[in-house]
């Protein structure tokens, strides 16, 4: 068996074909009545990246929003502690 | 009203006529791709509802991941059946034109030149080369090998515990830059020789993980023009790099054969 038959046609990921079919590919510029230039794959990057912060800060929110609240009950705690103690 | 058209790609025109395309439903998976002969070329098209495709509607639908991963898969899926039965001109995925007579014009101002494409991507074909690399692999090998950073370890060690943590922090970003270093030397060395082998080249964007998805880094990303005969070659000239270094972290993935993606630019 040659090489080739090792690799070609084997299955390809999203990656691959995104990385062909739009960072390359022949556009005839100046001819093209639609413009693709919002999926271009930096764009693409940029979103995901952008999508993953925003989960990031959310989360963090959620965990900041715990912590006050169970602070604020400990202090809550300690107070009633003090005021049955008088 | 006139209908879009979806060009997917060039062919020529003789070839066509040896064996008509594959029938098949277009983009939207209502039209039937069909084709338009224009003298020596022939483009591979389908109709698009333009209350469905137009501008606007396109954005929209490319700004939904599922519609592009399967979109993109069609085109290329087209493009693989086409490009297996005919020398073509892939075109980028959604090239739409607003009518026929827009495309006809399209087609006449470029002729002479797509001619010619076709013509020199005749017996090549387009292989491409991705390297990825463990990156936590790479910064221990240049740790253990670099003797400035061996040395640097042991001045370090002799430093107060204050000032061992800022010099440490200090030569992990010598590390990381000495790494950075070590992925673009592998792949320019590796590019070379297989660039030798090769018709034309070009080293493209590496892409980062949250593109990939991969927890493997992308550290080299290149596309090769073959001729037919030295294929078998250049694949086994990879295979041996891999068998070579993929103990040190290094994955080298070829994929091909592509139509020609990279090498037929129009204008």
């Amino acid at each position: 068996m040659s090489e080739r038959n090792e690799y070609a046609n084997k299955e390809v990921g999203l990656i691959d074909v995104l990385d062909v079919v739009l960072d390359k590919g022949v556009a005839i510029k100046g001819d093209l009545i639609l413009s693709i230039a919002g999926i271009d794959l930096v764009y693409l990057d940029l979103r995901v990246l952008i999508a993953s912060v925003e989960t990031l800060i959310e989360s963090n929110k959620e965990t900041a929003a715990q912590l006050s609240s169970k602070q604020f009950d400990r202090e809550k705690e300690e107070l009633d502690n003090v005021i049955h103690q008088s | 009203m006139d209908s879009l058209i979806y060009l997917y790609g060039v062919i020529p025109t003789a070839e066509k006529e040896k064996q008509d395309i594959p029938a098949f439903k277009g983009i939207d998976e209502e039209h039937e791709v069909y084709t338009v002969s224009f003298g020596e070329i022939t483009a591979v098209v389908c109709n698009l509802d333009e209350r469905e495709y137009g501008q606007e509607q396109l954005e929209k639908k490319t700004n939904n991941p599922t519609w592009l991963h399967e979109k993109a898969f069609h085109h290329h899926e087209v493009l693989m059946s086409l490009y297996a039965k005919y020398p073509i001109i892939p075109m980028k995925f959604c090239t739409i034109y607003a009518s026929m007579d827009n495309l006809l014009t399209t087609l006449e101002t470029h002729k002479q030149r797509m001619i010619e494409v076709l013509e020199s991507i005749k017996g090549k074909e387009e292989w491409i080369l991705k390297i990825y690399c463990d990156e936590d692999k790479v910064k221990e090998s240049v740790a253990s090998y670099s003797d400035v950073i061996e040395l640097r370890k042991e001045e370090i060690a002799a430093m107060s515990p204050g000032r061992q943590y800022l010099e440490k922090k200090k030569l992990g970003q010598l590390i990381e830059q000495e790494a950075h270093k070590q992925k673009q030397a592998f792949g320019e060395t590796i590019h070379q020789e297989l660039a030798d082998m090769s018709a034309n080249t070009e080293v493209k964007r590496n892409w980062n993980k949250d593109v990939t998805g991969r927890k493997e880094e992308m550290c080299w990303n290149s596309v090769y023009m073959l001729e037919k005969p030295k294929v078998d070659d250049f694949l086994k000239r990879v295979k041996a790099i891999q068998n070579e270094h993929g103990d040190d972290g290094w994955k080298l993935e070829v994929t091909g054969p592509w139509p020609s993606y990279h090498f037929s630019a129009i204008s």
